[in-house]
């Protein structure tokens, strides 16, 4: 503790009360106040505005627990989405469940490779054999060749 | 039964566990939301509110990252804020229409402010004149006896603007506190001097 002024900001920071000031700050806090008038009058200035602070008292609220207690409550169940999503991206311990949703990311790539096993959409990958010869023949019929480069 | 144990059971739909925890925090919830709202009947409402919020959204407490107390107070908070920002802040009307009718028997109010009732009028004021994040950090710190940190998770601000809201709130009432007293010193001189006049 060098300046009067850290020794306020921790007063204003953590208050009067030496069980909350910092730990490592404590002994320093302590020395200060014992060899300082001026840290010592700051401190009954902060202890005379927290004792006024707890003057301030809260009114009773008499029937704010029954209000409470009997207020009409929802029931409380879940709609199928809420509990596909809790289950997906549960709240507890989300890392150890982290394969619900990666298996649910690579659902769509699963769909995709079964209906694409399955259906082909109207393309006709296979070709006919016959068909590819003779136009590779009507082809090479038409395709004019050099006479310099025939045997 | 610990805070996390009613929870489970609030999340199976148990009344009784409700109406446990209810019991357990209504009070400093209710005196959470009367120090940041400054009216009974906007206090009952927001209490009611919180709890109700408790209810719907219990399986979003995670028991690891905040106590029950900490979630319910940031709940209330929210609330608070918001009802505050849709409404005006009731606490600043309130003691602007006060100090319209104070400042007209000032004289009155100095003499009387002697008494202790008047000092604590007086702070109450300052207090409710205080920006909304340090009246909030004031209440959560100081009466509610929320660490800094936790203070800060309510709030959700950092622990640095949290301290420096509550530095800059106490400096404040300590300004007004000192000038009450310079002015009652003053008062107290005056009239001595009047009597040995």
């Amino acid at each position: 503790m060098k300046t009067l002024e850290e020794f306020t900001h921790i007063l204003e920071v953590h208050g009067t009360n030496r069980e909350n000031w910092p730990g490592e700050l404590r002994q320093d806090m302590e020395s200060f106040l014992a060899s300082n008038e001026a840290a010592i009058s700051l401190l009954e200035e902060h202890e005379l505005l927290e004792q006024r602070l707890d003057k301030i008292v809260v009114p009773d609220f008499p029937n704010l627990e029954q209000r409470v207690l009997h207020q009409h409550l929802p029931p409380r169940t879940q709609s199928i989405l809420d509990l596909l999503l809790n289950w997906l991206i549960p709240v507890e311990n989300f890392t150890a469940s982290l394969w619900r949703p990666a298996m649910a990311a690579c659902l769509p790539l699963v769909f995709g490779i079964v209906l694409g096993n399955f259906y082909s959409f109207g393309i006709n990958s296979e070709i006919d054999e016959l068909d590819y010869w003779d136009d590779e023949l009507a082809f090479l019929a038409l395709s004019d060749i050099p006479e310099s480069e025939a045997p | 039964m610990t805070d996390e144990e009613l929870m489970r059971a609030v999340c199976n739909g148990d009344q009784s566990a409700y109406q446990a925890i209810v019991k357990q925090h209504l009070n400093s919830i209710s005196h959470y939301a009367f120090r940041i709202l400054g009216n009974q009947k906007d206090t009952e409402d927001i209490t009611q509110e919180t709890f109700l919020k408790l209810w719907i959204n219990a399986e979003k407490w995670q028991p690891g990252k905040a106590k029950l107390s900490t979630w319910l107070h940031r709940i209330t908070h929210n609330l608070c804020i918001d009802y505050l920002r849709k409404h005006g802040n009731t606490q600043t009307q309130d003691h602007v229409e006060e100090e319209q009718e104070n400042q007209s028997d000032w004289q009155d109010r100095h003499e009387a402010s002697e008494d202790g009732n008047q000092q604590e009028q007086l702070l109450r004021n300052a207090i409710s004149n205080l920006p909304e994040n340090q009246r909030n950090a004031l209440v959560l710190c100081h009466y509610s006896g929320f660490s800094n940190k936790e203070a800060a998770d309510i709030m959700d601000v950092s622990v640095k603007a949290l301290e420096s809201a509550i530095a800059r709130a106490k400096r404040t009432l300590r300004k007004q506190l000192s000038g009450v007293h310079d002015a009652q010193s003053e008062e107290t001189t005056a009239t001595s001097g009047k009597v040995n006049h």
